[in-house]
């Protein structure tokens, strides 16, 4: 199966780049899993949290709010206006 | 010791003070570049996303509206002008090159009919326009370098909320930056830049434009054009923001350094001046005794 290149940006840094089998983040219509071979979607992201799930089942959770994400051929861009500063749980 | 001589020691000393600061000074400035340089790398992905994004629903769909992307939004003839300049001197001509460019600017648009409202951040802007009684409209001083991002944001949301006020007052019609663009630690120049009206790069004229792929867009494309817009605005005013920084600090070793080695001169120069009044003295002295002995020679009398 093949996985998703994540790549979590907010406006001046870069908080988390990797591989991972399953993203799920909250868009401004309802929270959005993102999966491997999903087709491209540009989406408009609310306030809730981005859950990044590594492939051997480690999750990794962060609150944002406000941004987008773009799914274009297993490259997941997010892009955040405000994060917090540490991930909640590991 | 002659009084000359203590004069030029003296001197050697405070120039020897003087380097150990500009040295410290230069080698912070140093240590800053790199730091301020990899936060100028760390907003490119977010920049490249933005960009690519609002490049993909700008072929989406043809008839895109946005405030800021009509070409012609001519209304009440205001241009703002967002300058940064640094809060701290010793950076050599950073802060007033880009003054003038500013100025420069302002003065373009002046005769073009405009209005320029002034944004500036770092107190050695502010001061400039305070000075000549014509304070800007809106001024962020002083800054702090660890925030730049959330200044940013502040920024763009001032602006953003004056370009699109409706009261023509406050209104702008097109926002220009002035910043100084990083190109290596040893080359930066100033530079005057258009974000309002936005240019979105179309493809049919460049010929080697990416290929987008057909993007399904939550909620729709315009809800997403909406979002994307101002926060495109923000990324470029985050980036000139930090590549200005990174700009300051490369400015600021190139001064320190120079001025490190006109200490280093300044001491050289002492050095050579001490040691040639100290040679005098001592050939004076000389004269003297030599002088003294042939006079008493000269005067006849026999015991000594």
């Amino acid at each position: 199966m093949s996985t998703l290149a994540v790549t979590f940006v907010s406006a001046d840094r870069t908080l988390w780049t990797g591989e991972a089998a399953q993203v799920v983040v909250p868009a401004i219509d309802g929270s959005m899993g993102i999966l491997p071979r999903m087709q491209p979607t540009l989406a408009v992201l609310g306030q809730g949290r981005v859950r990044i799930i590594a492939e051997n089942g480690e999750a990794s959770e962060r609150e944002i709010d406000g941004g987008f994400v773009s799914m274009d051929q297993d490259v997941v861009t997010i892009a955040v206006d405000t994060a917090a500063r540490h991930e909640t749980s590991r | 010791m002659g009084a000359q001589q203590r004069e030029y020691k003296k001197r050697i000393r405070s120039a020897q003070g003087m380097k150990k600061i500009f040295k410290a000074q230069e080698m912070i400035a140093a240590a800053r570049i790199s730091k301020a340089h990899a936060r100028v790398l760390a907003t490119t992905p977010y920049a490249d996303a933005i960009t690519r994004a609002i490049g993909s629903v700008a072929t989406h769909s043809s008839d895109l509206e946005h405030p800021f992307l009509e070409q012609d939004r001519t209304s009440t003839g205001r241009a703002g002008i967002l300058l940064i300049t640094s809060d701290r001197g010793m950076a050599g001509s950073y802060s007033p090159t880009a003054i003038r460019m500013a100025e420069e600017l302002a003065n373009k648009l002046r005769a073009e009919g405009k209005t320029p409202v002034m944004y500036v951040v770092g107190r050695k802007g502010e001061t400039y326009y305070r000075f000549r009684n014509r304070p800007a409209h809106r001024a962020w001083a002083p800054y702090r370098e660890e925030e730049l991002g959330a200044l940013g944001a502040e920024i763009a949301d001032v602006v953003t909320a004056d370009l699109l006020s409706t009261d023509p007052a406050v209104h702008l019609d097109e926002l220009y930056a002035v910043g100084t663009r990083f190109v290596s630690r040893f080359q930066q120049f100033a530079r005057a830049t258009r974000l309002v009206p936005i240019q979105v790069v179309d493809g049919s004229e460049t010929g080697t434009a990416p290929t987008y792929p057909l993007y399904e867009f939550a909620p729709d494309a315009e809800a997403v054009l909406d979002q994307l817009i101002p926060r495109y605005l923000e990324s470029r005013i985050v980036n000139i923001l930090m590549q200005s920084m990174a700009s300051e600090h490369a400015s600021r070793q190139k001064a320190m350094k120079t001025a490190t080695d006109n200490a280093e001169t300044q001491i050289r120069k002492f050095t050579r001046l001490a040691n040639s009044a100290r040679q005098a003295e001592i050939t004076q002295e000389l004269t003297e005794i030599v002088g003294g002995a042939d006079a008493l020679a000269g005067s006849g009398r026999k015991e000594r």
